[in-house]
């Protein structure tokens, strides 16, 4: 594990934003923070940059303070900065050394190479977040802490952000909070779900959705979706066939190797043209309202 | 890029050492002036009838009406100068990115006291080199000794205000919030300065000391002053990393 917390409680006043949180971060993991508003994300992220100090509790971390990189969910700057200058002042802090090559080749991957000249108080909000994101990663940190890191952007700089943080598995760790479920589903391999400072749930993306999941398929046909129904019906792992539409059915399963194995068989079996067919999982929004709610 | 750097464009393309230099410039120009002047002015001023003579203004006059002008607008100047660089916490996604990219808080305010007093001090000393010249032109020489020492007291001044201003700054976190403590400080202490023998002990006692010096005052009788100012330097700014570090974003 690199970030481990035990009991950590953080209390404002009489308001309780984390209580008794324990986290466990894997190495080189994309670790998804998700919760409603306020339920204590930003704190957690805050705490774990010693940017605030926690009430109670420990925080064991492994990897040194100066190997971590910190991007806040709006990153400001000095507007009379250039965007190159703000770069290379974040190299300069994060490792100093020759960094000039470094900083071009962040700029570059930021996708703001042809505006690194401009200063930026001209930028716009999704230019500051790839700004943000530069800064982060021109250090090439341990372990990189996201607030809300793709909130800023369009589509395209959402996708842009998200494939950057996927190639980064395996090479560093993230901890990245988000409201976006889709984008943590998408790129995270662990999550940990907080509501009201307490952690509801923590532990690996695909064991929470598969744990939920009730195991079935969606079959969408050309034709035969009558015999089709009464064929699967007769089969013993087959708990429920449901006709969506005309030509599509929702079969629920026994379990999801067992319609693997079978499925194509009987389908075929009943003449039935069929144009697709896929298991159908929880999807992390399901999950998280049900834990949440 | 280092962060002495930073402060060093902060100051520069921001225009503030242009401002901070302008005003003691503007100062030092027009006090000499006035102090030379004053009767006329007042004379072309005044209701026909009455006539008010004034003493024939002396060189020291010069520097007094200098002083006098700058040491209201021109610390005004420093103050909200230094109050908006020393202020870093106040923008939160700002100081984000320096305190998470230091090792301690300590290398974000050494550059920034360091320069904005620099700066403070440039500005003071051209608007004092500046009315110096003026003087002598119109009003009489001054003795370079005593000039030199008094711009260093002001000097001296100048640092322990950009230290108050830090030290301000790790109190409250916004730039206006930093300006109106450090004003309300230096307010307190000119004005404890009128009771008894307390102001030779106060810094605020080292602004005018040009003016003293000039007019005949003994350089030691700012000793005490300058005790204090140096010692309070070193505390307020030792206070403001101390108290930095210890706040919370």
């Amino acid at each position: 594990m690199i970030v481990q917390t035990r009991d950590l409680t953080k209390l404002y006043g009489g308001h309780t934003a984390l209580s008794a949180v324990d986290i466990n971060v894997p190495d080189r993991c994309v670790y998804g923070l998700v919760g409603p508003n306020g339920a204590g994300k930003t704190t957690l992220l805050a705490i774990l940059a010693g940017l605030r100090r926690p009430t109670s509790g420990e925080i064991l971390l492994g990897v040194a303070r100066h190997r971590m990189a910190v991007l806040p969910d709006t990153p400001q700057f000095d507007p009379w900065l250039t965007g190159r200058e703000v770069v290379a002042l974040a190299a300069r802090l994060a490792a100093p050394g020759d960094t000039e090559e470094r900083v071009e080749q962040t700029l570059r991957d930021a996708g703001l190479a042809d505006a690194a000249q401009r200063r930026v108080g001209g930028y716009s909000r999704g230019m500051l977040q790839r700004l943000g994101i530069a800064c982060t990663l021109v250090g090439e940190p341990s372990l990189l802490l996201l607030d809300e890191p793709a909130s800023a952007l369009d589509p395209a700089g959402r996708r842009e952000v998200l494939d950057l943080i996927a190639r980064l598995r395996g090479h560093a760790t993230v901890i990245m909070s988000s409201h976006i479920l889709a984008d943590v589903q998408e790129v995270c391999d662990s999550v940990g779900i907080l509501r009201d400072g307490r952690l509801l749930f923590e532990g690996r993306l695909d064991s929470l959705l598969v744990g939920r999941a009730v195991p079935a398929y969606r079959i969408h046909l050309r034709s035969g979706a009558e015999s089709a129904t009464e064929a699967l019906r007769s089969q013993d792992w087959v708990i429920g066939v449901d006709p969506l539409t005309a030509n599509r059915l929702h079969l629920n399963v026994r379990s999801l190797a067992e319609a693997e194995a079978s499925l194509p068989a009987v389908l075929a079996g009943c003449g039935a043209h069929v144009i697709s067919m896929a298991p159908e999982a929880a999807d992390l929004e399901d999950v998280f309202l049900e834990l949440t709610s | 890029m280092t962060l002495w750097r930073l402060e060093w464009l902060r100051l520069t393309r921001t225009h503030r050492l242009l401002i901070l230099v302008g005003v003691y410039l503007f100062f030092g120009f027009t006090g000499p002036l006035t102090a030379r002047y004053l009767s006329q002015i007042l004379d072309r001023l005044g209701t026909e009838g009455m006539k008010v003579e004034f003493p024939a203004p002396q060189p020291a006059d010069g520097i007094a009406q200098f002083v006098s002008n700058a040491s209201q607008i021109g610390l005004l100047a420093v103050v909200l100068v230094a109050g908006s660089a020393m202020a870093f916490d106040a923008r939160r996604e700002m100081a984000v990115f320096l305190r998470t990219r230091v090792n301690t808080v300590r290398e974000v305010i050494l550059p920034a006291y360091l320069l904005n007093t620099a700066a403070a001090v440039a500005a003071l000393t051209i608007g004092t080199l500046t009315a110096w010249y003026e003087t002598a032109v119109l009003l009489g020489p001054l003795p370079p000794w005593r000039m030199a020492a008094g711009a260093a007291f002001g000097a001296l001044f100048m640092a322990f205000v950009v230290a108050v201003t830090a030290l301000m700054a790790s109190i409250v976190k916004s730039t206006a919030g930093t300006v109106g403590l450090t004003l309300g400080v230096l307010l307190t202490m000119a004005l404890l300065g009128n009771l008894g023998g307390l102001g030779r002990w106060l810094p605020t006692n080292l602004s005018a000391a040009i003016v003293g010096l000039v007019s005949g005052h003994s350089p030691g009788s700012y000793l005490p002053a300058t005790a204090v100012a140096l010692a309070g330097c070193g505390a307020a700014v030792a206070g403001a990393i101390a108290l930095s570090a210890r706040r919370e974003l």
